[in-house]
């Protein structure tokens, strides 16, 4: 039952905190930090809810522990806007309506965050690849996929 | 999810130390992915965790043209996928790496993790094997270098011994001649753990196959080599008859699983489709 001292930077934010070994990231995130826009879904590893960027790489923080996290950088989705300004994803999601009950879009912004890192000029086929760990029971996907083709569209100055 | 200890030993050495010390109720953790999900689900309970993520010697991937490729075990499957030397002199499995799982899982999870855990419905053993690679397990008493056929014993079940810890994995610097190809099959799109891996490591002249390895796996408990087809497919020059004859071979020699996923019959037929398909892809003919 090993305590840990972790340091970790959220959202710009520098947090100390002792944690018990077992404590899982997105517990952390929620229950310590109140940080309650990363969701608990499945919670096994399926569904991608919890997905967030740890050193900008997306991971699903129920598969994580907190005390792995210890000297990372992380970014919830509570860190994607600025302000009032909306993140160009966030706009997109709500302009092409990439959205429903809303429950996996805190995941799915966070993973299309990474996609468009990594890849600014997707083709649907690979938007569509890249969500395969995010699972959303309203939408169909089809304007999920649409919001982050126009989301690249944005970001890409067009 | 019950209370553990959480251990960070710096060295090989330590980590022994006390895996030896620990006994049966530890398990070592490398990006956690797997292990996360089998203790929460109550899979496996340990008492304690002994992370390897300090480790210096684990990490890394160089390549050599004599030694080959060295992968350090705590390479996640994005690093390998995105490894310069990875993609330049072995394309097949930096194409493989891409694909494991899901993003979220490749930028966690790793090489050496997903080797340990001996999940039969993953992607990298079976590509691994066909590749000739070898498994550096690392202990307080010293180092022990095995093949992959001999590192895979059965179903979730490795060679590992309690007090060793997989350092790297190696694998041969291809031949000039090299060509491969790994296939990975899912029932479905959505899926994330493929129904079939098929691998394909051919030394080639033109259309001609001189020399070929071929591995299976996830349709099986652990990959495996089919030597029957192998010896079918050496000298020939690969024509659409060939390729569906030696699929034949591979689909009548393999020994497949039944479970929820598929039925023996069911994956007995899709390796046939799957093996002639990268046979022939490989080659630059039709695979339809």
């Amino acid at each position: 039952m090993s305590k840990h001292l972790i340091e970790v930077t959220v959202n710009g934010e520098k947090h100390s905190a002792e944690v018990p070994a077992r404590r899982m990231l997105s517990d952390f995130l929620r229950d310590d930090l109140n940080l309650t826009g990363t969701k608990r879904g499945c919670e096994t590893g399926i569904c991608g809810a919890c997905s967030v960027l740890v050193d900008g790489e997306v991971v699903k923080s129920c598969l994580s522990l907190a005390v792995q996290a210890n000297g990372r950088n992380i970014t919830t989705v509570e860190g994607l806007a600025r302000g009032d300004e909306l993140h160009p994803l966030q706009q997109s999601f709500m302009e092409c309506g990439g959205l429903q009950c809303g429950y996996c879009t805190p995941g799915m912004l966070m993973t299309a965050c990474h996609l468009l890192e990594r890849n600014p000029r997707p083709t649907a086929d690979e938007v569509r690849e890249g969500l395969n760990g995010n699972l959303c029971r309203c939408t169909g996907y089809a304007q999920i996929v649409e919001s982050i083709l126009d989301a690249s569209e944005k970001m890409r100055g067009n | 999810m019950r209370d553990f200890d959480f251990l960070e030993p710096a060295s090989v050495a330590e980590a022994s130390r006390m895996l030896a010390d620990l006994g049966e109720d530890c398990r070592v953790m490398a990006g956690g992915t797997a292990l996360m999900l089998a203790m929460r689900q109550r899979m496996l309970v340990p008492s304690h965790i002994i992370s390897v993520a300090r480790i210096e010697a684990l990490r890394g991937i160089r390549f050599d043209p004599v030694e080959g490729l060295r992968i350090g075990a705590l390479a996640r499957h994005t690093d390998v996928a995105d490894s310069a030397v990875v993609k330049q002199h072995y394309p097949m499995l930096a194409a493989m790496a891409a694909q494991v799982a899901n993003p979220q899982v490749r930028n966690q999870g790793t090489l050496g993790g997903n080797l340990c855990y001996a999940d039969p419905s993953t992607d990298p053993p079976t590509c691994l094997m066909s590749l000739d690679a070898r498994v550096v397990l690392g202990s307080a008493r010293g180092e022990r270098v095995l093949s992959i056929e001999e590192f895979l014993v059965d179903y979730y079940v490795t060679a590992i011994e309690p007090d060793e810890i997989v350092v790297e994995i190696r694998v041969p610097a291809p031949p000039a001649d090299f060509s491969g190809l790994y296939t990975r099959f899912l029932r479905t799109a959505a899926e994330h753990r493929p129904l079939i891996g098929l691998s394909l490591a051919t030394r080639r002249s033109g259309s001609t196959c001189r020399e070929a390895v071929l591995a299976v796996g996830a349709s099986t408990p652990i990959p495996c080599r089919v030597p029957r087809a192998e010896q079918f497919l050496a000298g020939k020059t690969i024509t659409p008859e060939v390729a569906a004859e030696a699929a034949s071979i591979v689909a009548a020699d393999i020994q497949p699983v039944s479970d929820a996923r598929g039925s023996a019959e069911f994956r007995r037929d899709m390796v046939r489709v799957v093996a002639r398909r990268t046979i022939a892809g490989l080659y630059g003919l039709a695979t339809d």
